[in-house]
């Protein structure tokens, strides 16, 4: 019993949930006021998912206990967090550092190369001159 | 009566509840932990389309609901408030208000549903669907059908991920009507609720990617 007494004081009590679900509605609040202003593109798309990992971090450390437990359970979602970063960074680098026709046709890479006049990949006969570039697929 | 509790809920190699509950807890982290890679799958594939077809991906999300998403961001993360809450009660031993925090989760993930069910429905009534199902005479600029490609697929594995958790948290409120959680074991509470804060957590990235970036 006086160990659970002990955890009991630990734990966050109703008040500090709804602190906490106060600030995750603001800051979802925040998130569309700032979308909705004419800052650049880039700025907001980093104040999105800037403000959207302060959110995830409030629901992980509060509503999952994270702050209250720790421990190897931090470590799990440390590790996950890990593998998340390599997953995405390393594909996102294979993609943009790719020979442009190796990423799919009408992608951002090719963008500014002229279709027909673009030597083909070695092994395949260029087009004649003058191919009309196909309409886009839908 | 505690005594009783622990007993009828200890496993025969664990010591004491308390080891019981660390490892349902770190074993319970460890399945989140494969469900963020799951998702992460997802958002590499968001993430590589996004790049290779940046104006597509601009025009298309323009065509996403951002009232409706946010309200649902919204739903969610009340959600979230109330099972963290139902927690707290089954920790101090009151199922009464366990079980109503738990009906008022499901109940959130239930609106959740049906809004995205309205805005399916519209997606499909208008054709904007992936690949060669994209009808929608709106937009064309290449990749768009990639777009709704990655929406289908990362909101579809979401909403899966509400129903399942709104069966879990229902088997959850219906132990604890039962009366089978007292301040020495609520461990199913506990990481049914941390499930649920799961789904929530994911789609705290999914809307402002799939709604407005």
């Amino acid at each position: 019993m006086a160990a659970n007494a002990h955890s009991e004081g630990k734990h966050l009590g109703p008040a500090q949930y709804v602190m906490v679900w106060a600030a995750l509605m603001v800051l979802t609040g925040v998130t569309l006021a700032v979308w909705k202003t004419n800052m650049s593109f880039e700025l907001r798309v980093v104040a999105a998912l800037g403000i959207a990992t302060v959110k995830a971090a409030l629901v992980a450390l509060f509503f999952m206990h994270l702050w209250e437990h720790g421990g190897a359970t931090r470590l799990v979602l440390a590790a996950s967090m890990m593998f998340v970063v390599l997953l995405i960074g390393l594909t996102l680098a294979d993609n943009m550092t790719r020979f442009p026709y190796a990423n799919p046709p009408y992608s951002v890479t090719q963008e500014g190369i002229p279709f027909v006049d673009q030597a083909p990949p070695a092994g395949l006969p260029p087009p004649p001159k003058g191919t009309p570039r196909p309409p886009p697929p839908h | 009566m505690h005594t009783e509790a622990r007993t009828a809920h200890l496993a025969h190699h664990f010591p004491d509840l308390k080891s019981q509950e660390h490892a349902a807890r770190l074993g319970m982290w460890l399945f989140l932990s494969t469900e963020i890679l799951l998702f992460t799958v997802l958002f590499t594939a968001y993430a590589v389309y996004r790049y290779l077809f940046p104006a597509a991906f601009d025009e298309a999300s323009r065509l996403a609901h951002v009232a409706m998403g946010a309200t649902n961001t919204v739903v969610l993360i009340t959600s979230s408030l109330t099972v963290a809450l139902a927690i707290h009660y089954a920790r101090r031993g009151e199922s009464r208000k366990t079980v109503a925090l738990l009906a008022v989760t499901i109940a959130c993930g239930a609106i959740f549903m049906v809004l995205k069910g309205f805005e399916y429905h519209h997606h499909f009534v208008e054709g904007q669907l992936p690949g060669r199902y994209y009808t929608y005479a709106g937009v064309s600029v290449p990749g768009v059908p990639m777009y709704f490609t990655v929406y289908f697929l990362m909101t579809g594995l979401h909403g899966l991920h509400v129903l399942i958790g709104m069966g879990v948290l229902a088997w959850v409120a219906l132990r604890a009507a039962r009366g089978e959680f007292s301040p020495a074991y609520s461990t199913p509470v506990e990481l049914g609720g941390l499930y649920w804060h799961l789904v929530d957590l994911i789609w705290i990235f999914l809307f402002p990617l799939l709604y407005l970036v």
